[in-house]
């Protein structure tokens, strides 16, 4: 009976192949939309990722504090906020000279100024700016502890342009699902009712609606997944065209693309129950 | 099996049919004669429920007025043969293939079972070696008969013709009409209506004129016939049928009438089944 319905809907889909190319270039269309968008927040997240990867916070330390209450705030921190590297006033001088380049420069300065400080590598849940400037207002309230410094505001834009990604794929991903039901919802409604008359027998023949619908779904589920078979064929090579101009632009993981293709039949499949359901009430009794 | 009791239909002002009452048993041939308009398909959609009477009940085997949900409806048309006068066949389809779907929409047999279960139904219309055919390669004649297999391949208690022989020239009606004949003679209960007296005639059965929606002669009046119980299928005597009994009209509690005929095998000369595309 399987089999029978998988008949049914190839036969339906090429007596009304021009509608059905149409709903699948539609669907490739919109669907390629929402899969760049896609693309862009992935590679987006991955750069911010890679970039907050190296977010740290520095904390300068007064000159004047033992190495035993410096080894106690290093313990404090480890504890609180993540990984702490201690980097000592000659060790910080000695990379400063390193940056500088040319020693000479460096002559008229006697005494080293800079002080000892302590890199925090900040655990994953941490890296974003109201984590950040928690924890850089609670360690500047340690008595062993000069400044903090971790690039506030650039942290924040940071963040804030995660987050405009993220809403921009959210309603770029809402309207294609919008668009996808209304082409899905139309296209079935119109090959049904193209097939009226053959829906009008089955029905006088006993047919339920489970049984004259079930072709019709199949029908739109396919349609729905060579669209989305389509598009990301489109954002492959698209990402392969791109990639050559730019380094370190990756393709969707396996799973965005699966969830993808699922999300555009799940759409589909709704579209194409409501429609033919709708349909069916008004092809007769 | 099926009666109507003090049934009537209104299209708006216009009045279909008048407080009509009749029934017809199990095994019975019935025949609705009137002219055109005079409520005869009305009667007809009436039993397959295409619409709902504007009062009175119509009982059709357990299926006993109101208004049945969308399931109950294909259930109740299921243990029913329908033969219209335009046949009604899906022209991209063979004639395998449309009797199949009658088939297949019982939902309860594999592809293997629904093989011969058509090729048997068209043996007993003749078509047997037109099955590949498509609508539009046969005779007006040669469509009703596959239409009649379509009709007859679920083996229903009861057939419905709205006017078999309608479109057919005299001799492909006659052979239509002595195909219903001997379907009839199988235990088929047959309800045709028809404008045409000799087509009445030809069937044998009881003929009941109806004019403007009404019974001008009072027949079926009978008062047991407006308060006859729903057919009982444990009660009835069995069909007298050779081939294949015709299933009790039972809704209950799915459509396990259907189950009542095995399907027959073909026979051993059987053509090849076509495969369905």
């Amino acid at each position: 009976m399987r089999t029978f319905f998988f008949r049914e809907a190839w036969r339906s889909f090429k007596q009304h192949r021009g509608l059905g190319i149409t709903a699948i270039f539609s669907l490739s269309a919109a669907l390629s939309l929402c899969g760049l968008f896609l693309l862009l927040t992935h590679n987006a997240d991955t750069a911010l990722l890679w970039i907050g990867d190296r977010r740290e916070m520095v904390i300068y330390l007064k000159d004047d504090v033992s190495d035993a209450r410096r080894d106690a705030v290093i313990e404090s921190l480890r504890r609180l906020y993540g990984d702490v590297t201690y980097v000592s006033k000659d060790q910080a001088w000695k990379e400063f000279v390193e940056q500088v380049g040319d020693p000479g420069l460096l002559d008229a300065v006697e005494q080293n100024p800079l002080p000892a400080s302590l890199r925090v590598k900040l655990r994953p849940e941490l890296l974003n700016y109201p984590s950040m400037e928690e924890a850089a207002q609670q360690v500047r309230q340690f008595p062993e502890v000069e400044d903090v410094r971790y690039g506030a505001e650039w942290v924040r834009r940071l963040d804030e342009l995660g987050a405009s990604l993220r809403r921009g794929t959210l309603a770029v991903g809402a309207l294609v699902a919008i668009a996808i039901v209304f082409v899905i919802y139309n296209t079935i409604r119109l090959t049904v009712l193209a097939r009226r008359p053959q829906v009008e027998i089955m029905s006088r023949l006993g047919a339920t609606d489970r049984f004259i619908a079930t072709p019709f779904v199949i029908e739109a589920v396919l349609e729905a997944a060579i669209a989305a078979a389509l598009a990301l064929g489109v954002l492959f090579g698209f990402r392969h065209a791109v990639a050559a101009q730019v380094v370190g632009v990756v393709f969707l993981p396996p799973a965005w693309g699966l969830a993808f293709m699922g999300g555009a039949i799940a759409l589909a499949w709704i579209a194409a129950v409501f429609a033919i359901s709708r349909v069916l009430r008004s092809v007769g009794p | 099996m099926i009666s109507f009791e003090q049934v009537t239909k209104r299209y708006g002002q216009r009045l279909a049919l008048d407080s009509l009452s009749w029934r017809m048993d199990e095994g019975e041939c019935v025949v609705f004669l009137g002219h055109s308009g005079a409520g005869k398909t009305t009667l007809l959609r009436l039993i397959t429920h295409e619409i709902q009477p504007t009062s009175g009940t119509v009982t059709v085997g357990t299926f006993r007025g109101g208004r049945l949900s969308r399931p109950q409806r294909a259930l109740l048309r299921r243990t029913l043969g329908i033969i219209y006068e335009d046949f009604r066949l899906l022209g991209d389809r063979t004639v395998f293939e449309n009797v199949a779907l009658a088939v297949r929409i019982t939902g309860r047999f594999e592809e293997s079972d629904v093989i011969p279960r058509v090729l048997y139904a068209l043996d007993e219309v003749g078509l047997k070696s037109m099955q590949t055919a498509y609508p539009s390669e046969l005779s007006a004649g040669e469509k009703q008969r596959a239409a009649i297999a379509r009709a007859i391949v679920n083996r229903p208690a009861v057939l419905l013709a709205d006017e078999p022989t309608g479109a057919l020239e005299r001799r492909s009606a006659d052979e239509v009409l002595a195909l219903l004949r001997r379907i009839h003679g199988e235990g088929a209960a047959l309800l045709m209506v028809t404008t045409r007296q000799e087509v009445a005639d030809a069937m044998n059965g009881r003929v009941l004129r109806i004019e403007e929606g009404r019974r001008p002669d009072g027949e079926g009046l009978a008062p047991e016939a407006t308060s006859a119980p729903a057919f009982d299928a444990a009660q009835a005597p069995p069909p007298a049928l050779d081939v294949a009994p015709a299933p009790a009209l039972d809704a209950a509690p799915a459509d396990s009438a259907l189950d009542a005929a095995p399907a027959p095998v073909p026979a051993a000369d059987s053509a090849p089944a076509p495969e369905a595309s």
